[in-house]
């Protein structure tokens, strides 16, 4: 409505101001040059021209975009709004040269420069609308020619008018019009990528991809020439301040564009390579809806070192824009990659096995690795390829350093190196006791039919499997720590059976070898093997019990340990054992007698 | 085949249809373009936007969802959190990497897990609880920090207006 009214007004003006010219000077050539000589005549010729600039673009877009969305709008607006500040600034560089006609190229720069923006606007609106008629293809490649030959007949004209008369506000021309053709450059192979896209039934994934280097290339070419011409202005006038603008903006551009190219071209390498293909239990598993398009994943889904998985289509896009997990936002680049050896797994979730070479802590040891008490018991017979579950990943990963990460990371996996190589000695020791355990039962199978003989094997067999009883006196000499501990407790009465207990009990910490408390196992769950006679006591052992109470009087205040020390230390220096070592000799002998009787008595059972 | 921003949003906007989240209407206002959508928001319970029907405009970009949409209130507002002009102000619209106010972690922005529902969710939490320290609306969050009484005769005017109803 406003702008009919101002048309009308405009054209009322011209006619009236026409008319009084030729009505003063009644013939066509004298009233042209009273026009061109009234200042306010011309000014309003200059309006009806502005006027009839703008009915004609309205026209224009009539028949290339028919009605304007009301985004295209605001945009047109907004851009033109820079244009024409940045216009005014260019005015102030050329201001010799300032004359209708630099202001009419002016103009008809801008005019351009509108049809170029919104045909960009309305090929980005193509990858929206569900329906693209062939009108909207005949409209669009008809505007990008028209233009395109524009663009060129100006940079020709630009380029023959500064190689005949020398540099001149030509430059400014051929270079906005080189920006143009550069931006219809891009339109168009937009164009033809959207086409693409549209025609084919399946999504195409690559695209976005092809986008990316579009835009690198095109941004870089812009960067190119916005420092061309830069450089050309300040040699041969002054700083073009109205170019700076565009020109940051567009090296800002160039820097992303190249930071995404970078970023999602190593993110996408990880994820090809590292990260595993989801399995059908997996997605089986977890709703097997992909978060980023809301679409069922079958196949071609990807997990994330943070286990959460998406198409592998959708994450290379999202990689494109960030590189971070959409879910947690754990960053993909930061995240512990795993080794390349390692590749199906998980990222920090599975340490390498550990290798089978290097030496393990040795066995008698481990009860002084402190995180042998927090870790749970070992299941009796576990598979060795199956690793412990992942520990939980602490929450706020994304908030750590990459050196803490490593610190975190390097510690986990020497203490599950560690928790492995000591499981698999506990399970090597298990595999022997249970060897072990079958030689014996088949001997006690034996033992009812050929008693004497069995009753001596036994014997022999018992040194084999569990050398601290039977030779708990000399060891005693050696290692008086133990003592203590032993001499606490009654003789053990069926010391073989202990490691069978072992492995039958798979909670017990594995450290416990000694054999008071295995005998004490012995007892609590064989209550009908402990009716067996009772093994002899060793020479030692009846020495101490004898002596104990002495020995404490004489050292008051005595800890076990130290107990322990001294009463091996008397044990040694005492010249004359002979007393003790008949005693258990005699012991012995009963021993073999009640066994015997015992056997006999079983046996009658 | 129309692209997957095109094929989440319908999606999306079917799963609204269906199961719609109490006090929250929201659809393409053309289904020639679904990427324009209008949503009438209900004032929460127990707030002093409590009854108010709050009409805005989405306006997704053409890679949603790995960009945001933009929101902006269509009547009306006076909040901290909401420009004068109806643009909605809130951490998961913006996408990482542009912090307007520069506070936000980029743990609160825009991912592709948020959708048309969350942010609409989002906004009715956000009306309920404004945000004084980001500040769109810097009268608006003044107000709310120290003179909470007229803050809520606004509110209850803005609210009588969306229901048409001539002011107390």
């Amino acid at each position: 409505m406003k702008a009919l009214l101002a048309t009308v007004i405009s054209l009322a003006l011209t006619t009236v101001v026409i008319g009084n010219a030729y009505y003063q000077k009644k013939q066509f050539y004298p009233s042209i040059v009273y026009l061109t000589n009234s200042n306010p005549s011309m000014a309003v010729m200059y309006l009806q021209a502005f006027i009839l600039v703008l009915l004609v673009g309205k026209l224009l877009r009539k028949i290339f975009f028919g009605q304007l969305r009301p985004a295209e709008f605001e945009h047109l607006i907004e851009r033109s709004w820079y244009a024409i500040t940045e216009t005014c600034l260019a005015f102030t560089v050329f201001r010799d040269d300032f004359n209708p006609k630099f202001i009419a190229l002016f103009t008809l720069l801008l005019f351009l420069k509108a049809f170029h923006w919104l045909a960009e606007d309305r090929v980005d609106y193509m990858e929206r609308s569900p329906v693209i008629g062939w009108l909207f293809h005949v409209r669009i490649l008809t505007l990008l020619m028209l233009l395109a030959h524009a663009d060129f007949y100006f940079i020709h004209h630009a380029y023959q008018f500064t190689a005949s008369k020398g540099p001149s506000v030509q430059l400014v021309f051929g270079f906005e019009y080189s920006i143009l053709i550069i931006m219809i450059v891009n339109i168009l192979i937009k164009y033809v990528l959207h086409t693409i896209d549209s025609r084919w039934e399946a999504p195409w994934e690559s695209k976005a991809a092809v986008l990316l280097y579009t835009e690198l290339a095109i941004n870089f070419l812009k960067v190119l020439l916005y420092i061309g011409f830069v450089a050309v202005m300040v040699r041969i006038y002054t700083l073009p301040l109205f170019a700076f603008r565009p020109m940051y903006e567009t090296m800002r551009s160039f820097k992303k564009a190249y930071n995404d190219v970078v970023l999602s071209r190593r993110a996408i390498r990880n994820m090809n390579t590292l990260y595993p293909d989801a399995t059908p239990a997996e997605l089986a598993a977890a709703d097997n809806e992909c978060i980023i398009c809301r679409e069922e994943m079958h196949t071609g889904a990807k997990k994330l070192p943070c286990n959460h998985i998406f198409h592998a289509a959708c994450l290379r896009l999202w990689f494109q824009r960030q590189q971070t997990c959409p879910t947690c936002r754990l960053n993909v680049l930061r995240a512990p990659a795993p080794e390349p050896a390692a590749a199906p797994a998980p990222p920090a979730a599975q340490p390498p096995p550990p290798a089978p070479g290097p030496v393990p802590p040795p066995f008698p040891n481990m009860p002084n690795l402190p995180n042998m008490h927090n870790m749970p018991p070992p299941p009796p017979m576990m598979a060795w390829g199956m690793p412990p579950p992942p520990p939980p990943r602490p929450a706020s990963l994304a908030n750590l350093t990459t050196a803490e990460l490593q610190r975190m990371e390097g510690n986990e996996r020497r203490n599950i190196e560690a928790r492995l190589q000591l499981l698999r000695e506990i399970q090597a020791m298990l595999d022997a006791s249970v060897l072990l355990m079958q030689q014996y039962s088949t001997v006690v199978a034996n033992l009812p039919q050929n008693n004497a003989t069995v009753s001596t094997q036994t014997d022999i067999k018992i040194e084999v499997v569990n050398p601290p009883t039977s030779a708990s006196a000399s060891q005693a000499k050696s290692e008086p720590d133990v003592v203590p501990t032993t001499s606490s407790y009654k003789p053990p009465a069926v010391p073989s059976t202990s490691k069978a207990d072992l492995t039958d009990d798979a909670s017990m910490q594995p450290d416990t070898t000694t054999d008071s408390t295995n005998s004490s196992f012995a007892i609590r769950k064989r209550g009908k093997i402990s009716e067996m006679p009772m093994r002899p006591q060793s020479a030692y052992m009846m020495w101490l019990n004898s002596a104990r109470e002495q020995i404490k009087l004489d050292n008051p205040g005595m800890k076990i340990n130290d107990f322990a020390k001294k009463a091996g230390e008397i044990w040694k220096s005492m010249k004359d054992k002979t007393k003790w070592e008949e005693k258990a000799a005699k012991a012995k002998e009963q021993y073999a007698k009640d066994l015997e009787s015992h056997n006999a008595r079983e046996s009658g059972e | 085949m129309a692209g997957s921003a095109l094929r989440r949003l319908m999606a999306e906007y079917k799963q609204l249809t269906l199961n719609p989240p109490e006090g929250i209407i929201a659809g393409p206002i053309n289904e020639e373009n679904f990427f324009e959508w209008e949503a009438l928001i209900t004032g929460p319970e127990g707030t002093c936007f409590e009854g108010g029907i709050f009409p805005a405009k989405l306006v997704f970009p053409p890679d949603y969802p790995l960009s945001p949409p933009k929101m902006q209130f269509i009547c009306e507002m006076f909040h901290p959190n909401i420009y004068s002009d109806g643009r909605v102000c809130i951490s998961i619209l913006h996408a990482p990497g542009d912090d307007p106010m520069g506070y936000e972690s980029s743990a609160e922005r825009w991912s592709p897990v948020q959708s048309v529902e969350k942010i609409l969710l989002s906004v009715v939490s956000m009306l309920a609880e404004p945000n004084d320290e980001s500040g769109a609306n810097v009268d608006a969050a003044k107000m709310w920090r120290e003179d909470r009484d007229q803050f809520n005769k606004i509110a209850e005017r803005l609210v009588r207006k969306t229901l048409d109803l001539p002011p107390p």
